[in-house]
């Protein structure tokens, strides 16, 4: 019988060996949908009044976030299953990734004094603020939703 | 030696690094500008964010990551014809994303809530709204062909041999004098509203509601009059052509006015969005650059496809699936940390 494949590649036969499944794909399918129903039930709870919107939400969903990233990441990307050159591939990434944020912060996102552009002049209104209450523009908090 | 992985794989993954500090950029921006802009519009009924349909794209980029899963097992059992049937369900998945994805842009341009386009005042809302009914009514720009055609013919009146230009001129001058006299009940009907907005003597509110009443009763009102007007015309002592031009002119006329009625159907309300163009920016930025990843990833199935149904889909092609497969995974991570970012928070 006539050989079909072509010589392996070196590493291609481990390789195959290592990617055999060691899971079950739709229990993480599962999860994954609790996860993303959780963000939903905390988005749906902020309006109804029961979670305090803002910091707290942000905090709830974000780690949801992660949660459900990592499970992609760990399962469905084979990375749980693979060596340690994921930590070599990855963590520079993940330190320069988390560098931007960090390097635009101080100029960017925070304002040590008030700082005075037309958006936050006195007597600036928006649909935000004229749906919930008419407050000149302020905060990060986002108001209740209006039904 | 070395990692015990293919090359390929290799390279994908070192791609993937490059693409997770792409979209932090964006994300990481997105968050410090946020974070930057006191007032920012987070009430989704303002910035037309509908969470139904980003959790349902979030629901489809998930299920379609788990038939990717399944077409990579279905490689490693050499069951090439099941690959070809997942990949095709993570393709249709795909198009579902993509035709959500272009319902929600499609609302964002309805509203014109575009990078550049959006008032960030009230008396913003108010120049835009008289820019957008001038542009509509359609008088200036007739206005502008009056005057140039008028500055023309002045100019040929002062040549020789020029009679005939002249006299072709008189005959435009006169068609477009004329058309102005048509627009003149558009132009009456929107005048109480544009004088107004143009010296911030409305509010934005009030203004948004005198728009409707004139899109509403005042312009469809002046559409029914020149209706009836066609309709009751009556030849008299006419003679047949004459009539028959006669109806002609009035027809153009009516024509004329029903478009000028529809255009400014589509003027927009005004609204006064704080950092909304901001707002508008980061959105397409970060989801338009996640849809074209989508199209890339569907690309590479599509030659997954083309291999399959050619039945050359072989062992050889096990890493082009797993790559494909990583490179899936990955636009779903993307889009795992964008539904919150965009949609909830």
């Amino acid at each position: 019988m006539s050989d079909e494949h072509a010589p392996a590649p070196a590493g291609d036969h481990a390789a195959h060996e290592a990617h055999a499944p060691h899971f079950n794909c739709w229990i993480i399918f599962g999860i994954l949908c609790v996860f993303t129903g959780v963000s939903w039930l905390a988005d749906k709870m902020g309006d109804w009044g029961l979670l305090h919107k803002g910091v707290f939400l942000t905090f709830v969903v974000l780690a949801v976030a992660c949660a459900k990233a990592l499970f992609v990441m760990l399962y469905f990307m084979h990375l749980k299953f693979e060596g340690k050159w994921k930590f070599v591939l990855l963590a520079p990434t993940i330190v320069l990734a988390m560098a931007i944020p960090a390097a635009l912060m101080p100029d960017i996102g925070s304002h040590y004094y008030d700082y005075q552009v037309p958006q936050t002049m006195p007597g600036a209104v928006s649909e935000d603020d004229a749906h919930h209450g008419g407050h000149t523009a302020g905060g990060h908090e986002k108001p209740a939703k209006s039904h | 030696m070395g990692i015990p992985i293919p090359n390929g794989k290799l390279g994908m993954w070192l791609f993937l690094g490059t693409e997770i500090m792409f979209f932090t950029a964006f994300i990481g921006t997105y968050i410090v500008l946020r974070l930057g802009s006191r007032g920012w519009p987070a009430d989704p009924e303002v910035t037309h964010i509908r969470i139904w349909a980003g959790g349902t794209n979030t629901f489809v980029l998930i299920t379609s990551s788990v038939f990717v899963v399944l077409a990579h097992e279905a490689m490693l059992m050499r069951n090439y014809r099941r690959v070809l049937n997942w990949v095709y369900a993570t393709m249709a998945l795909a198009f579902v994303f993509l035709a959500i994805k272009s319902y929600e842009y499609y609302g964002k341009y309805a509203h014109d809530i575009l990078p550049g386009h959006v008032a960030e005042s009230p008396q913003q809302a108010l120049d835009k709204l008289v820019l957008e009914l001038d542009a509509a009514a359609g008088i200036q720009p007739l206005q502008l062909e009056e005057n140039s055609l008028a500055n023309e013919r002045t100019i040929k009146m002062g040549q020789k041999g020029q009679d005939k230009a002249v006299e072709a001129l008189d005959t435009r001058l006169a068609d477009v004098k004329e058309r102005i006299g048509w627009l003149g009940g558009v132009g009456k009907a929107c005048n109480p509203l544009t004088e107004k907005a143009k010296y911030g003597r409305i509010s934005a509110a009030d203004a948004e509601k005198e728009l409707e009443q004139l899109r509403t009763e005042e312009l469809p009102k002046l559409v029914e009059e020149k209706e009836t007007e066609l309709k009751q015309l009556a030849q008299g002592a006419l003679k047949d052509d004459e009539f028959k031009k006669l109806k002609e002119r009035k027809n153009a006329e009516l024509k004329q006015i029903s478009d000028s009625v529809r255009a400014i159907g589509s003027v927009h309300e005004p609204h006064v969005i704080l950092w909304g163009n901001t707002f508008a920016s980061v959105y397409f930025i970060m989801t338009g650059f996640h849809a074209l990843h989508v199209v890339i990833g569907m690309i590479m199935f599509g030659v997954i496809i083309l291999l399959g149904e050619a039945n050359k889909l072989g062992p050889q092609h096990e890493v082009l699936v797993e790559n494909s497969g990583l490179y899936w995974h990955f636009v779903d991570l993307v889009w795992i940390f964008l539904f919150p970012l965009i949609y909830i928070v």
